[in-house]
């Protein structure tokens, strides 16, 4: 009898590590949210969630872009500087059409468009040394980072990029519904107001725009053969290939992913800060891979989705805002990222799912 | 398998341990200050009674808000001043993190961070992008939040003529052209009104080193001896700075003078003359008296320091934007102090040592 008490009590303490390790990210941003909402006036309110959606597009796309190659096994150092690259070919593009008499708007729509496609270009040629010439993704990603750098640099001669178009800035500062009561709303552009109007905004458009890609990829990556594929090759390369995945061609496809991932990222930092910069992303390359490593992706492939991605997205988020409405210093983020950092990895290794894998 | 379970019990205990301590130290400050702020309202509300019983007149409280563009001591100094007018005054003065480097992809966040609970009725920001801000700034603009641009300013400057990014009640701000005029003069005068001098600036989309740079141009133009060989930007990273002016230095043996138009250039500069075994030969004018400037200029790697006073520059915001609140007066588009020159002549003068940041 006593025997059988062991064992089950056993059971039951492996089911709870089990389900902490699954759901601790989640228990971790609620805390965190619950706690900043006691010691920080003003947090839990409208403005402080617009404070943190319109801050988070940047690592939302690069954790995005993350998330598929880490699930695929690999990794991709570029896209912070595929990001800067983006930023400024698009912001120059956009003020040399508008310089060609072109209109505003149509300038900025075709400066995305060939954007889009140039943006892609580095994935390719990541994809490229990745699958074909079997560089591991560290050192090809890696040498990604200096020539998307060193061509962004080249582009604006160590400066900036000035002299886009108004509306630029009130794409990236406006909301998906805008209203002035009694006078005007508008969809994602900001309206132009008298001062002292009341301005209600609903959800950031650098929000909306990366959210819309969330749903769209979350969709992709649990619902389909590209999905599956992408967890099969990370899960295990020879038994994918045993499948018949091509995963030659399947890699190239998630490398160039995450290189548009990174190009749209640059794209709504030029709306955001209305200009181009060759390292606009720098900042945000580390947050994007924490995130998804906090979220519970195993950095040895197979692991992860998108929504638990956004958790860890939403963790970092909360703690630098949260920090910056105290008027703490953000350095003390640094120091506990690093630190949840250490705990998602090690709780990653004691997961039931990994342990049974060794064995 | 039992080993792997102790670990985890270390793991959830050090957690937890970790996220009391960051919590409580995050809290700790909040508590303070929140506790202060009680209490004053307190003070506030319990005078705003006397007085409404002896003359019947609520006076309104005021809150402003600095936001830096970067920390330095240029910018320390600025929120000192500014703190010191805000308490001889009596209005609430709150600081914005110091952001650790110089952009709009590092001040916007802090900026609607700090602004996001509200109550702010003046905002001193020194805006790291004459673009980039003005959105941005507009939109607390529009919530009825009173703006003075410091030491920087949106457009190109100009306030009094209607335009997009006109609204800020002012410019406070030293004359950077006019400085930067001067500083050729005195280069000129340096070097025997002949030769070659180079500019190291910093970023092109910071008005205020852009103004420097093109007031150092103009007045070397005066001066028919006198050519520019060119002008780089480090981007506000010394290490750039020091490896642009080590180029130049190769490229044009002859060169004479060098300007960093801010501390950054300024000391990127002088290392790379220094590391060149060329100290005292090329000339060294920069902005911006900080302590290692001063002792830089002290040792000779330095020859001409212009010291802008970012403590009045505060000071004068402070008292702008309170006229403005209080009275309804409203300033002058562009309030300049003036600026101070330390030599290797006067840098141990008693009276000079008020205008080193400190």
């Amino acid at each position: 009898m006593a025997d059988i008490t062991i064992t089950t009590r056993k059971n039951g303490l492996q089911k709870f590590f089990s389900q902490l390790g699954n759901r601790w990210a989640i228990i971790f941003l609620f805390l965190e949210i619950i706690l900043f909402s006691i010691i920080s006036p003003g947090f839990f309110s409208v403005k402080g969630a617009q404070v943190i959606l319109i801050n988070s597009p940047f690592i939302l796309f690069l954790s995005l872009a993350e998330t598929f190659v880490i699930i695929s096994g690999g990794i991709d150092l570029s896209v912070g500087f595929v990001m800067g690259f983006s930023s400024v070919v698009s912001a120059k593009l956009i003020v040399a059409f508008v310089g060609l008499g072109m209109n505003d708007l149509l300038s900025i729509i075709v400066g995305i468009v060939i954007t889009l496609c140039i943006g892609i270009i580095p994935g390719l040629v990541n994809g490229i040394l990745v699958a074909r010439l079997k560089v591991p993704p560290f050192i090809a990603t890696f040498s990604m980072i200096g020539i998307t750098h060193g061509i962004s640099e080249l582009l604006i001669k160590g400066s900036y990029i000035r002299n886009l178009p108004p509306i630029a800035g009130r794409i990236g500062n406006g909301s998906l519904i805008n209203i002035v009561p009694g006078k005007t709303v508008s969809f994602f552009i900001s309206p132009t107001i008298q001062r002292g109007d009341q301005l209600i905004e609903i959800l950031p458009t650098v929000f909306v725009i990366p959210f819309i890609f969330i749903l769209f990829f979350a969709f992709i990556l649990k619902s389909t053969k590209f999905g599956q594929h992408t967890y099969a090759i990370g899960g295990n390369v020879d038994a994918a290939i045993r499948a018949g995945i091509n995963v030659k061609t399947h890699l190239i496809k998630i490398y160039m992913l995450s290189s548009f991932f990174s190009t749209v990222a640059g794209i709504m930092y030029v709306f955001r800060y209305v200009t181009g910069k060759a390292d606009a992303g720098a900042m945000f390359l580390l947050d994007g891979i924490i995130a998804v490593v906090i979220g519970g992706a195993s950095l040895y492939g197979g692991i992860g989705s998108v929504w638990k991605t956004l958790i860890g997205c939403f963790i970092i988020l909360v703690m630098e805002n949260g920090l910056r409405m105290l008027g703490v210093p953000t350095f003390y983020k640094l120091i506990v990222i690093g630190i949840i950092l250490i705990f998602a990895v090690l709780i990653d290794q004691l997961s039931p799912e990994l342990i049974h894998r060794e064995e | 398998m039992k080993m792997k379970k102790s670990l985890l019990w270390i793991v959830v205990l050090l957690l937890s341990i970790a996220m009391v301590a960051v919590f409580s130290l995050a809290g700790c400050k909040a508590k303070a200050a929140a506790e202060e702020e009680a209490a004053a309202e307190e003070e506030a509300v319990e005078e705003e009674a006397v007085k409404e019983e002896v003359e019947e007149v609520a006076e309104e409280e005021f809150t402003i808000l600095y936001v830096s563009g970067i920390a330095d001591p240029f910018m320390y100094m600025l929120g000192k001043g500014a703190k010191a007018k805000a308490e001889e005054l009596g209005v609430n003065f709150l600081e914005a993190e110091y952001a650790k480097s110089w952009g709009p992809e590092a001040q916007i966040p802090i900026l609607e961070a700090a602004t996001a609970a509200g109550g702010i009725d003046l905002i001193i920001v020194v805006p790291t992008s004459t673009e980039a801000l003005i959105a941005p700034l507009k939109k607390l603009y529009d919530q009825g939040i009173a703006i003075i641009t410091a030491d920087c300013f949106l457009g190109d400057g100009d306030y009094s003529v209607e335009s997009n990014y006109s609204f800020p009640l002012a410019y406070v701000g030293t004359d950077n052209k006019l400085g930067g005029l001067q500083i050729a003069d005195h280069m000129a005068e340096m070097l025997g009104e002949e030769g070659e001098v180079f500019i190291q600036n910093t970023n092109p989309d910071t008005s205020s080193v852009v103004a420097r740079g093109e007031g150092f141009t103009e007045g070397i133009a005066k001066y028919p001896n006198m050519t520019l060989v060119g002008e780089e930007w480090c981007l506000d990273v010394q290490q750039t700075a020091q490896d642009q002016t080590a180029t130049i230095l190769q490229k044009y043996p002859d060169l004479a003078g060098v300007f960093g138009v801010n501390l950054f250039s300024a000391q990127g500069a002088y290392q790379a003359v220094v590391n060149a075994g060329l100290t005292g030969v090329v000339k060294i004018a920069s902005w911006d008296a900080t302590p290692d400037l001063i002792n830089a200029l002290k040792e000779g790697k330095v020859d001409l320091v212009l010291a802008q006073k970012p403590y009045e520059v505060g000071q004068l915001s402070v008292e702008a934007g309170y006229n403005y609140l209080a009275n309804g007066i409203e300033p002058d588009k562009r309030i300049i102090p003036g600026f101070e020159f330390f030599t290797a002549e006067n840098v141990d003068d008693p009276d000079m040592q008020q205008w080193i940041y400190q």
